[in-house]
């Protein structure tokens, strides 16, 4: 065989087997790694709306959008909040979102639970981020995050002010900040332009 | 020859401290040494297996396209390492993030596979891979056991700080693997340097 079809051949048939091997195991570990990130993010609600026994999930979509377009479709996608609710029974304990900031190795992303009544901060929690292990990743501590509890929209939620950064990781406790004073801006936005 | 195989990669020519490879992911991973751990039986895993495929595939690669070849091979098995521990063990893949993709540029690898495996016996490929990769899990460790006691008083994520002693910040970030990296080099010539001088090793 001319040694440049060798080539080509070899290469396809090499590159074909890995493709397929590849394919294969990706759709046996996609439904679990889908399933893991699923119940990462329900055990998360949980973890922030404390009490709850269960997680009712509220799509809210701006009301001025018209959809009768697929490029409409998918802007309506990406202006829809997800808002987490938590009930215990018949009794809503509060409402969770996603936030995100800019932090030092990527974005952080955190959710934040709010009770129902109070309308203050139960809990925060870090969902994902990429900042540097043993100090940025300490934004996952409690003794940080716990600075949130009891706070609500009306607090200004600023580094310096009433949320004390950890020392030696200012930009990622400011991502932090950040994520839990967008996402509650995005909430009540979508509150109050929704239903 | 498992014993040489396993003299000559942990001590002779190891990876890290001889070749002076896979350094960008001892500065990213060290600071912690459950990550270490971890990095490097992923490594051990890629490097063994590539090696493996690629010395029986030996014989019916076209020279010319060799290291196309091993390059798709390596990234196959870095991937299908990364679907498993993203399914199985999502905590330690989170706290991994992007360095096990990085592990396809891992020079350690593909050194592997041009200087052992491509003219080696399938079985002796394999050994010498893991051997390589052991030699570089162990010099991660080592860092990273110094690192995580001076930077954050713990082992493996418990208190060894009895002291009370003051942690250094800079052990935590990326420039202390290379001072602490120069530092283990420079021992380890030094010794390599006397055995040579008293007789005991073939090469200098």
């Amino acid at each position: 065989m001319n040694e440049s079809v060798r080539m080509v051949v070899v290469l396809a048939i090499i590159a074909m087997v890995s493709a397929g091997i590849l394919a294969q195991v990706y759709e046996v570990t996609s439904e679990v790694i889908e399933e893991n990130a699923a119940r990462a993010l329900e055990s998360s609600v949980y973890e922030v709306l404390p009490g709850s026994t269960a997680v009712n999930i509220v799509r809210v979509s701006p009301h001025d959008l018209v959809v009768d377009e697929p490029k409409e479709m998918r802007e309506k996608e990406e202006r829809t909040t997800l808002i987490y609710e938590g009930v215990d029974g018949e009794q809503i304990i509060g409402y969770a979102f996603v936030g995100e900031g800019n932090g030092y190795g990527g974005t952080v992303r955190v959710l934040v639970g709010v009770d129902q009544k109070t309308d203050q901060i139960l809990n925060v929690k870090i969902l994902d981020h990429a900042e540097t292990p043993g100090l940025g990743s300490r934004i996952e501590e409690d003794g940080f995050r716990d600075q949130f509890k009891g706070k609500s929209v009306q607090d200004p939620l600023q580094l310096g002010e009433d949320i004390d950064s950890i020392s030696g990781a200012t930009v990622s406790s400011r991502a932090v900040s950040e994520a839990v004073r967008s996402g509650f801006d995005q909430a009540s936005a979508a509150y109050k332009g929704g239903n | 020859m498992i014993r040489s195989l396993l003299v000559r990669n942990i001590w002779d020519e190891n990876q890290v401290l001889r070749q002076i490879l896979g350094i960008c992911s001892l500065l990213a991973v060290t600071n912690l040494v459950r990550n270490s751990l971890v990095m490097g039986l992923g490594l051990i895993f890629a490097v063994g297996l590539s090696s493996l495929t690629i010395s029986y595939l030996r014989n019916y690669i076209p020279h010319r396209i060799r290291m196309i070849v091993q390059t798709l091979i390596i990234a196959a098995w870095v991937i299908l390492f990364d679907l498993i521990i993203k399914a199985h063990l999502p905590e330690i893949s989170r706290a991994l993030g992007p360095y096990v993709g990085l592990i396809i540029t891992n020079c350690i690898i593909m050194g592997r596979a041009e200087a052992f495996a491509q003219k080696n016996p399938p079985l002796a490929s394999l050994l010498d891979g893991i051997f390589a990769g052991l030699g570089y899990m162990l010099v991660l460790v080592i860092i990273a056991v110094i690192r995580e006691t001076m930077g954050f008083g713990t082992i493996l994520g418990f208190n060894v700080n009895f002291l009370g002693l003051e942690t250094w910040t800079i052990m935590v970030m990326p420039p202390a693997a290379f001072f602490l990296i120069g530092v283990l080099i420079w021992i380890v010539n030094i010794i390599m340097a006397r055995q040579a001088a008293a007789g005991g090793g073939e090469r200098g």
